[in-house]
């Protein structure tokens, strides 16, 4: 195993002394302890970023600055901080790696059960043939009111209908439309 | 994500704690056993032919290997209850420290003559009520560990499991000694591994499921 990131390495920090602010955190010193845990956690998130996927990795470190906190009174301040922190981070790692083992993820089937959506398909393909019979100022105007939702007066300035054309439009179209389904078994 | 929301809550929460050390974890685990001892003495436990048992040197073998296990798996326990540290070379230890005591009993009484002499020796009935009540004396050392494991921070748990089921079993058959009246070595070495084996066994399956962190 590498030994890089073993075991933090506070030479890099401008703070090192984390055994001394683990020490005032036992003593109840919230600001050192809020220093402390704000200086281990980068050093958490590198750690985990490169044992884990990168989806667990902000849940790891939260995971374990819980455990700091419910564990914390374990820590001997005679002893540095850094191995007591490696330690409990590679036993929640391989904790972790055993979840994963026990909850295997699972490939997803090809069929997915989705909403069939075949009726609306075929209905918009065959009204659009249908539409394609009417005269075009008939289809256009039944297409921006009945279709798209615009109303008759927005209807008739899109079309350059007057508003009562656009009525007696749609109305023939609509009457054009009923006699040509009540004809066609098939349309299409 | 920002784990700064997380460590204002933490902080916000923060109380003294009393540290954990092995010296204050072995003193309640001791006071426990001694109690327990205690209490199995002046109850009326004891064998009727103590004075007697008390010149043989098969007493004094499975008393001093019973209390010399008990200790050392006690002392690997507690120690393991550290993050920082492995049980493993602790078990090795009491592990050579049983065949240790187990062949210190050969030369004191285990003279084999035949097949009915051994089922003789070995006394099946009151083998298995030994072994019943060594586990009934495991109980509270195994309930004190219990709540010590619980407390510390141990990373090999199942290690940990089993050093402590085998120090709270040893401190059970230790207890039992002063009330066993057989002190044949290898009666002893047959139903007292049984014993401690079951109990071990036993704590290592349950404790590390009961003490998860």
């Amino acid at each position: 195993m590498r030994q890089v990131d073993l075991v933090p390495d506070t030479r890099a920090n401008s703070s090192p002394d984390w055994g001394a602010l683990m020490a005032a955190a036992q003593g109840g010193d919230a600001s050192a302890y809020r220093r402390l845990l704000g200086q281990i956690q980068p050093w958490l998130r590198r750690y985990y970023a490169r044992r884990l996927p990168p989806s667990m990795v902000d849940d790891a470190v939260q995971d374990l600055m819980l455990v700091v906190h419910e564990k914390r009174h374990t820590y001997d301040p005679a002893r540095p901080f850094e191995p007591w922190l490696a330690a409990i981070a590679r036993y929640k790692w391989i904790d972790r790696l055993r979840a994963m083992k026990a909850a295997p993820t699972h490939t997803l089937d090809e069929d997915i059960a989705v909403a069939d959506h075949e009726a609306s398909v075929t209905s918009a393909y065959m009204l659009e043939k249908l539409l394609d019979l009417l005269k075009p100022p008939q289809a256009l105007v039944i297409r921006l009111v009945k279709l798209q939702g615009f109303s008759i007066e927005e209807a008739a300035s899109r079309s350059g209908q007057t508003a009562s054309l656009v009525k007696v439009n749609i109305h023939r179209g609509l009457s054009r439309l009923g006699a040509l389904v009540r004809s066609r078994s098939d349309v299409g | 994500m920002s784990d700064e929301p997380l460590i204002d809550r933490l902080a916000h929460e923060l109380t003294p704690v009393s540290r954990r050390t092995a010296l204050g974890d072995a003193l309640v685990i001791g006071g426990i056993g001694l109690v327990e001892l205690l209490l199995f003495l002046v109850l009326g436990g004891t064998r009727p032919d103590m004075p007697e048992a008390m010149g043989h040197a098969g007493f004094w073998w499975k008393l001093v290997s019973l209390g010399s296990i008990a200790l050392t798996s006690c002392a690997v326990a507690l120690l393991s209850l550290d993050p920082v540290r492995s049980p493993r070379r602790g078990l090795r230890l009491v592990l050579a420290l049983v065949l240790l005591c187990l062949a210190a009993g050969w030369p004191i009484g285990a003279v084999l003559d035949g097949w009915p002499s051994l089922l003789n020796r070995l006394d099946w009935r009151s083998g298995v009520q030994c072994v019943f009540k060594m586990v009934l004396l495991s109980i509270p050392p195994v309930l004190g560990l219990g709540v010590l494991v619980q407390r510390g921070a141990p990373t090999d748990r199942n290690g940990t499991a089993w050093i402590a089921g085998l120090a709270a079993a040893s401190w059970g058959a230790f207890v039992f000694v002063f009330a066993c009246p057989i002190d044949d070595p290898l009666y002893i070495a047959v139903w007292y591994l049984v014993g401690c084996g079951a109990v071990s066994l036993l704590t290592r399956l349950a404790l590390p499921l009961l003490t998860r962190w």
